[in-house]
């Protein structure tokens, strides 16, 4: 163990590496994180677009309920 | 009402985290010890500091939860361990490579604070299975809500048994009788644990406020009869 606190410093070249790598995974992770939740937020649009074309169906049959009892009756 | 005060609060974290940068790499002093290698100290230690306040946060939400039986104090209870597990992510792997190039060694098995930090880790990463294995969904909360609440008093726990512990090469840099760090290293640090407080507190609001979205699409489709798409997740807590 003693081998360990005698490490000399890294010379820049060789540290610049670790240290880009360290800031690269943290930023990297970052970005998954936000694509994950980019993702979740499209699927929130895309629910709340099926909401509210079922809703707007939905108004138009209270608003014409003659034509849907009309649709609805056997042809002779 | 989640994402009420979003949108400053990214700001400010974007310009705290630019900030943070630039002290770290135009700023702060290279350590005489260690050299450049100890720029990811200012990563490292905030990220490690914010994380292992995050679970305790998430400890005090569940106290919340279990005293006043509202779902809203499980979702942040839920979202705070949730971040605070992805920062732990990063601060394993970035303590890896610090530790590569400072020791030699991606890991060291007899350093208390490495080994404390990922048993704390292994120990959250259990609540998603624990709390998936729950049908029901009051249960859950409640279960779940109790693993908080003793998880989160095993965290300062393992946190002062690690400071009371020989340390063999991890470094111990604050309080200790040698002294702290120089102004300006510390002036870095400080707002680099800001950068990192804020950046949590903005992943933890906008987690929440996609959770309430998702939450009301769910009820708007239950008040129109609508099937509900995909039957809602069940380890996640529904916010409304």
């Amino acid at each position: 163990m003693q081998l360990l606190f005698a490490a000399p410093a890294l010379p820049l070249d060789e540290a610049g590496k670790y240290v880009a790598g360290a800031y690269v995974v943290f930023v990297v992770l970052l970005v998954v994180y936000v694509a994950i939740m980019a993702a979740k937020v499209q699927r929130i649009e895309r629910e709340l677009r099926e909401v509210a074309a079922i809703a707007e169906r939905n108004k138009e049959t209270e608003a014409a309920p003659g034509r849907e009892a009309e649709e609805a009756a056997p042809r002779v | 009402m989640y994402g009420k005060g979003l949108k400053p609060l990214s700001i400010a974290t974007v310009a705290m985290v630019a900030l943070s940068l630039s002290l770290v790499f135009f700023y702060a002093p290279l350590d005489g010890d260690q050299g450049f290698i100890q720029k990811i100290f200012y990563l490292h230690v905030p990220l490690a500091i914010v994380a292992l306040v995050g679970f305790v946060l998430g400890g005090v939400f569940a106290i919340a939860h279990l005293r006043t039986d509202n779902r809203k104090w499980d979702a942040y209870s839920y979202v705070s361990i949730h971040i605070s597990v992805i920062f732990g992510v990063a601060v394993l792997i970035t303590g890896a490579i610090w530790a590569k190039a400072s020791w030699g060694h991606w890991w060291v098995w007899d350093e208390p604070t490495l080994v404390s930090f990922l048993i704390v880790f292994l120990l959250y990463a259990t609540y998603y299975p624990f709390r998936y294995a729950i049908e029901d969904r009051d249960r859950q909360a409640r279960y779940a809500s109790v693993f908080a609440v003793t998880a989160g008093a095993f965290v300062p726990l393992n946190f002062m048994a690690v400071r009371m512990a020989q340390s063999l090469v991890h470094p111990r840099t604050f309080a200790t009788a040698e002294g702290g760090m120089p102004g300006e290293m510390m002036l870095t640090f400080l707002c680099s644990l800001a950068a990192m407080a804020l950046l949590w507190t903005t992943l933890v609001k906008f987690e929440l406020t996609a959770k309430s979205a998702s939450g009301q699409v769910k009820r708007l489709r239950r008040a129109l009869d609508a099937p509900v798409a995909g039957g809602g997740s069940r380890i996640a807590p529904e916010v409304s």
